[in-house]
């Protein structure tokens, strides 16, 4: 049974790889996602693509699968039935959230709150006191309880959160409630902050507890329809979900805790560029995945793709660990408009899949970026293997209107487009890089996605980025992805302690206890015990921080050492962050105690390519437009001739089915025995 | 726009630089953020940063910035070299650009071969420049000299070199100075972000192109104030006032801000002449310099707010450009805009945020009522304690209160001015301080009635776990946030105690080392924002709502809103046949709605020993009736 199949649901098109476990071969192919049912395109695409291989789908031994339909769900405000408990005094929780209002100075005046994922009426309050050491101080009330939850039920709530003052510190409350909720009412869905995320900040652990019930029916829901189907055809082959986290769990662990699915979409393609790029020798790199609306990008350090806890999904905090990638509004389908006061304009508004781009014929009239790519001759004049006809001088005359408006040419037009567009991305690349504080410039480029390949060198030479890289079936990426992930699962506990107060034993204890339910749940997952490894971690602050830095522990050290450790490591990370540091002036404040268990996956072998000959034959010659040169006749090669260690300076363009890596001038590009193509900026 | 006028810039150059100034605004703050020490600047977000063209223009426009003006007024252009960094806190030697002394300003000009491009610049409040008290905000102060270090325009570095003795001066005069040097380094590497971002710019598209750039992004903030917001105000001669209620050193009274606001076709001019004399207390806001370009960068941000939508409001840059558009006229020295050198200035954001709110109401005139009412203003609250010097602790939060209620929706309930400024949730205070949040809440009743009412103030309760000492630094305790267009003042702020002893204590807005003893209960209510429009207009259905869900009392419902509910099983129900003759009487026992409602407080005064008007001005509220949509006519025929 040699198949591993790998399928990514993207909003309208659903990706599928599979592998040939034994042999490494791959094979791609893609059908429409199904959002209503996404079950429905899943395993249609797990048919064609186990025909496509040449094998029965009884020979599948492993189903991955990463879906952006449970973020859509949520933008789409699918959901209703919700409702929310609370302590006593603390109804007005998420009505108050932060108090803080985004952007600029004085938006207070005009901005209006976003409308609250539970309406008031809908929250209850429920007597019980925990203090923060997790004494109880007042006993719960059960009373109180039922009459809320009879109340709540009465209206039409089917999910219920539940968000009690310092359970992190204690679960006792929260778990008796969630015992009584689900005696009472066995039909409704629930989720208890304690299980959900038990980190202090009662607000971001009320609204992830919510996101998370909210999104429960409809998880579990196709999850359990796509289980049954693939156990029908199967049998037993593991059946693995993408997280946000960037690792994957079986579906019936991703259906309890679904919201460590939400932004999981862009995660897999990470960890494709990663590994990509890893075997390129690259271990620090930028990733920009540019699709049909927009763009996402992420940066990777010594091969980790950074992780971050300050997520929104929409305008709500969801603080389970997420893969860091910043979303820019910009991609193929992007349309280039004139605004009110004459300005050219590239994005946010997307010509989407439908109508799409005005050179696809299928009805869209506005200029995008991908007609511009087409003007420019970027693109060949048929995409998909020469499928689908591409209509040129529809997309000239709609970018020679755009431009008689600046009086400049079609093609200055295109260009310019081109321009704002690569402008929007770098800005996007600035927010996880600068904004953190990373040189840009330091880092390789792996570029991917259909159209990642069209922008990436002009991306770099605004960032003074040297390298870019882009891997075979760009793509596909995403997809690819998803058979180089590990099972993983993160838990946390707050425990805010003093270092010239601190309990060595109880933290040991904390993380020993977060390790053994991370060894269990993992090995649940069918993972071998020696397998499994645990990855400490803690959240930390200078007495008086509003927020903490995360301190990992390097592997191998004993959990005896790593306490030791991450008092003294603190510092160094607090500098590198932030850029100073207070070591023997001030008092260190462990927050949060973290672990994250790793099954490690049998990973496939990538197949090396072959072809080393000297030769590489001119595909054809077309016009291609530089915005500082003007026309310049290009060769273009096909991607799949170009042959290991040959070298050729730009312009050049490389195409092949799905995508188009474009080489400039003053860039070469060569091809490593992995397929990549690999761009460097001639000095 | 007829891009060949200028033969420089296209419209891509002109949008990507755009683009990436507007990047780079976020950049700057992210690393002021990151890298700087004091919680006011990395956890309640008091800090601003600016682009600006080289002749010190602003460029960027998201929020209000210091001015360039000073370095072009101490040193002269031929005295600006590549890396030399200025920085002042002087706010009678800063152009009016810095308000207080614990903002300090650092300004790096940008160079491109040689020649000046333009300046990247950061200022941020730090916890302690000096002074008489910790903190560097003394309630009490009479003198500028008693709020901390003064620092005018320096040169902190000249050509790279740091000016060891100045750094070590200020660094010296502050309780942290560690802290105030790490600030000082964060702010300068901070703006260093810009001007590497407005460099590469130069160095892709020439300076040429750079500058055409600048110029209109500049003029594109005129054209769409001009073009978008100037039409929906009325031409005609406007004026208003408010009030600060103590400034800390007095007793109680009203101290008055007044504006004439003159709408012509092209612009405005803000003139604040008739304001009251300057006050004895940390309440002056020296703005009389440099053309009183910072007062009309500042408060031009107000316009937004007549945008087509909040979501357009958010887009519209405030950039240099609004000086074209908005002129400003000031009274004789001595006033509390214009006070004497050497008066204290520490809590000028009472009357900084006054300015934003007599604007908005000579707007509200000029546009039929169609502005928000009054917004909640800046307050400060804290408990400090401890045994010893080890022990010490400060528990200080800002907490906002409502946001106004405006035409297009209800305040927004809990908010703060400034952006990204968070409260501290319970789980960390109980975890930090001796106490114990018994109630974080909304204030019932707090957001003034109105067809959209105001947002609501904070309700909250905390227990005390040990002995300590409290702390208010805040106004609007006495004055209510005023209601526009028939909407009603929301309520005001106020601190009691619930002793232990059983006694209660009502606590002034403006007080410091209260003693409360372990046990006892704070109870802490923030402002409501003003209503906006007749309550009575408002839906019933909106209104039961409210009840339903404890935000507004049944009695307001009846008496404030008109509306009758009945209490089923299934919750509120409105009485429609009661509410409609409820409403139809409250409608004719009122009479006209005035445009404006400034409350109790006010009208007590006024009604007692009446408010005393400089010559030739008149009361600004009189004969001002509210706009509701509901002639008298058939108000009285219901």
């Amino acid at each position: 049974m040699p198949l591993r199949i790998a399928i990514d649901t993207g909003g309208t098109f659903t990706d599928v790889v599979a592998i040939n476990d034994q042999t490494g071969e791959q094979w791609a192919v893609k059908t429409p996602s199904t959002p209503d049912d996404p079950s429905i395109g899943l395993l249609t695409g797990m048919r064609k693509a186990a025909d496509r291989a040449g094998f029965p789908e009884s020979d599948i031994n492993q189903l991955l699968h990463g879906s952006t339909t449970a973020t859509n769900a949520v933008l789409e405000h699918k959901f209703e039935g919700l409702g929310l408990l609370v302590t006593h005094g603390f109804r007005h929780i998420i009505e108050i959230a932060r108090q803080s209002v985004p952007d600029g100075y004085g938006n207070s005046y005009f901005w209006v709150k976003p409308p609250r994922l539970v309406p008031l009426h809908l929250v209850q309050e429920v007597p019980g006191r925990i203090d923060f050491q997790g004494k109880e101080i007042e006993p719960l009330d059960e009373d109180t309880l039922i009459k809320a939850a009879e109340k709540l039920v009465s209206r039409g709530v089917k999910c219920i959160g539940v968000c009690l003052l310092h359970s992190y510190a204690n679960d006792e409350h929260e778990k008796r409630v969630g015992q009584i909720l689900i005696d009472r009412f066995p039909d409704i869905f629930i989720s208890l902050s304690s299980v959900v995320l038990p980190e202090y900040r009662e607000y971001e652990r009320a609204m992830t507890t919510l996101i998370d019930v909210m999104v429960k029916p409809y998880c579990k829901t196709y999850l359990r329809h796509a289980e049954d189907q693939l156990r029908a055809q199967a049998g037993d082959a593991p059946f693995l979900i993408m997280q946000s986290n960037g690792g994957v769990v079986s579906a019936e662990a991703a259906g309890q805790k679904p919201v460590t699915m939400l932004l999981s979409g862009p995660a897999a393609g990470v960890l494709g560029a990663t590994y990509m790029s890893n075997l390129a020798g690259h271990k620090d790199v930028l990733t920009l995945d540019v699709g049909g609306t927009s763009t996402d990008v992420s940066l990777v350090e010594d091969l980790n793709p950074q992780l971050t806890t300050h997520s929104l999904i929409e305008h709500y905090p969801v603080k389970t660990p997420m893969l860091d990638i910043a979303t820019v509004g910009t991609g193929g389908g992007s349309l280039a408009w004139i605004d009110d006061y004459g300005n050219l304009k590239v994005g946010p508004k997307s010509a989407g899949a439908d109508p799409g781009p005005i050179c696809y014929s299928r009805g869209g009239k506005k200029p995008t970026v991908t007609d511009a790519a087409l003007v420019l001759g970027r693109l060949p004049n048929a995409l998909v293997g020469g499928e689908l006809a591409l209509d040129i001088d529809g997309a000239r005359s709609a970018f020679a209107d755009l431009g008689s408006s600046f009086n400049i040419s079609a093609e200055e037009a295109a260009a310019g487009v081109f321009e704002i567009a690569a402008a929007n991305q770098v800005n996007g690349i600035r927010q996880v890089s600068v904004l953190k504080g990373r040189d840009p410039g330091l880092y390789a480029l792996v570029a991917f996605g259909g159209a990642g390949g069209l922008f990436a060198a002009e991306v770099a030479d605004f960032l003074n980025i040297t390298t870019v890289l882009s891997p075979p079936n760009p793509g596909n990426l995403s997809a690819f992805g998803l058979h180089v992930s590990d099972i993983k699962r993160d838990y946390i506990r707050t425990i805010v302690r003093r270092q010239t107060s601190s309990n060595h034993a109880e933290l040991l204890k904390v993380w020993s206890d977060l390790e053994s339910l991370g060894r269990e749940e993992i090995s649940r997952e069918g993972v071998e015990e020696k397998a499994i490894e645990s990855h400490y971690s803690a959240d930390m602050r200078y007495v008086g921080e509003g927020h903490e830095v995360p301190v990992k522990v390097p592997q191998g050290l004993s959990k005896e050492d790593a306490v030791l450790y991450i008092w003294d490591e603190f510092h160094n990370v607090h500098e590198k962050t932030f850029g100073f540091q207070y070591r023997d002036q001030q008092d260190v404040e462990l927050v949060n105690l973290r672990v994250q268990a790793v099954g490690r996956a049998h990973r496939p072998e990538v197949s090396k390519i072959n072809n080393t000959s000297d030769k590489l034959e001119i595909d054809s010659l077309r016009q291609v437009f530089w915005r500082d040169h003007g026309w310049l006749e290009c060769p273009i090669y096909k991607r799949a001739d170009f042959p290991t260690g040959y070298k050729v300076e730009g312009p050049a363009i490389f195409e092949e089915y799905g995508s188009t890596v474009v080489v400039p001038q003053k860039w070469l590009v060569f091809k490593d025995e992995f397929g990549n193509l690999i761009l460097e900026r001639i000095s | 726009m007829v891009f060949d006028a200028k033969a420089t810039i296209g419209p891509v150059e002109l949008e990507v630089i755009a683009g990436t100034v507007r990047s780079a605004e976020l950049e700057i703050e992210a690393a002021v953020e990151r890298t700087s020490r004091s919680p006011m600047i990395r956890d309640q977000h008091d800090y601003r940063v600016a682009l600006f063209d080289a002749r010190g223009r602003k460029l960027t426009g998201r929020s209000y910035s210091a001015l360039v003006e000073p370095i072009f007024e101490y040193f002269g252009e031929e005295n600006i070299n590549e890396g030399d960094v200025f920085f002042w806190n002087d706010p009678y030697n800063s152009c009016g650009g810095i308000g207080h002394i614990p903002d300090l300003c650092t300004t790096i000009p940008i160079f491109y071969e040689k020649r000046l491009i333009g300046f990247s610049q950061v200022f941020g409040h730090h916890d302690d420049v000096g002074g008489a008290v910790p903190g560097s905000m003394p309630v009490k102060a009479t003198d500028m000299w008693t709020e901390g270090l003064v620092v005018p325009p320096i040169k902190l570095y000249e050509r790279g070199n740091i000016n060891k003795a100045a750094y070590e001066i200020i660094a010296r005069n502050s309780r942290l100075s560690e802290h105030l040097k790490g600030d000082i380094d964060a702010e300068i590497g901070a703006a260093r972000l810009g001007l590497n971002r407005i460099t590469e710019m130069a160095e892709r598209y020439g300076v040429d192109a750079l500058e055409a750039a600048f110029d209109m992004i500049i003029e594109n903030c005129t054209r769409t104030i001009r073009e978008e917001l100037l039409p929906k105000i009325k031409d005609g001669v406007y004026h208003w006032e408010d009030y600060i209620e103590c400034d800390g050193v007095e007793a109680p009274k009203l101290h008055a801000m007044r504006l004439t606001m003159t709408k012509t076709p092209d612009g405005i001019l803000l003139d604040f002449s008739g304001t009251d004399p300057e006050a004895k207390g940390p309440i002056n806001w020296p703005i009389d310099y440099a053309d009183g370009k910072f007062a009309r960068k500042w408060m031009a941000p107000v316009l937004r707010s007549l945008a087509s939508s909040p979501d357009r409001a958010a887009e519209i840059d405030m950039n240099e450009g609004v000086l074209d558009v908005i002129d400003v006229k000031f009274p004789e020295k001595g006033t509390l805009v214009t006070p004497t050198f050497g008066k204290p200035t520490g809590l000028r954001f009472f009357i900084l945020l006054r300015s934003l709110g007599i604007f908005a109401a000579c707007l509200s005139k000029a546009t039929g009522g169609q502005m928000p009412a009054d917004h909640e203003t800046i307050r400060i609250w804290g408990l400090h304690g401890g045994k010893n010097a080890e022990d010490f602790f400060l528990f200080r939060e800002v907490l906002g209160g409502g946001g106004p209620g405006r035409p297009w929706a209800d305040g927004s309930d809990v908010v703060h001015i400034v952006p990204n400024s968070r409260n501290l949730p319970a789980e960390f205070s109980e975890q930090r301080y001796p106490v114990q949040v018994e109630k974080l809440g909304l204030a019932i009743d707090s957001g003034g009635a109105g067809y959209r009412r105001g947002g609501f103030g904070y309700d909250k309760r905390i227990r005390l776990l040990e002995d300590a000492r409290l702390l208010s630094n805040a106004d609007r305790a006495l004055l209510n946030t005023y209601g526009v267009n028939g909407g009603k003042a929301g309520k005001t702020y106020g601190i009691e105690i619930q002793h232990k002893s059983g006694n209660e204590e009502t606590v002034p807005g403006m007080a410091d080392n209260i003693e409360v003893s372990s046990g006892s209960i704070v109870h802490i209510v923030t402002t409501g924002g003003g209503g906006w429009g007749d309550a009575l207009n408002r839906e019933t259905g909106m209104v039961c709502y409210d009840v339903e869900c404890g935000l507004v009392s049944l009695e307001a419902a009846k008496n404030q809103y008109g509306v009758v509910l009945k209490d089923t099983e299934k919750g509120y129900v409105v009485d429609e046949q009661k509410t409609q003759a409820l409403r139809a009487r409250l409608r004719n026992e009122r009479g006209k709605l005035p445009m404006f409602d400034r409350g109790q407080y006010f009208n007590k005064i006024s009604e007692s020993e009446g408010i005393k008007w400089p010559d030739g001005w008149i009361d600004p509220d009189v004969d001002w009736d509210a706009e509701t949509g509901v002639s008298e006519d058939e108000a009285t025929a219901v």
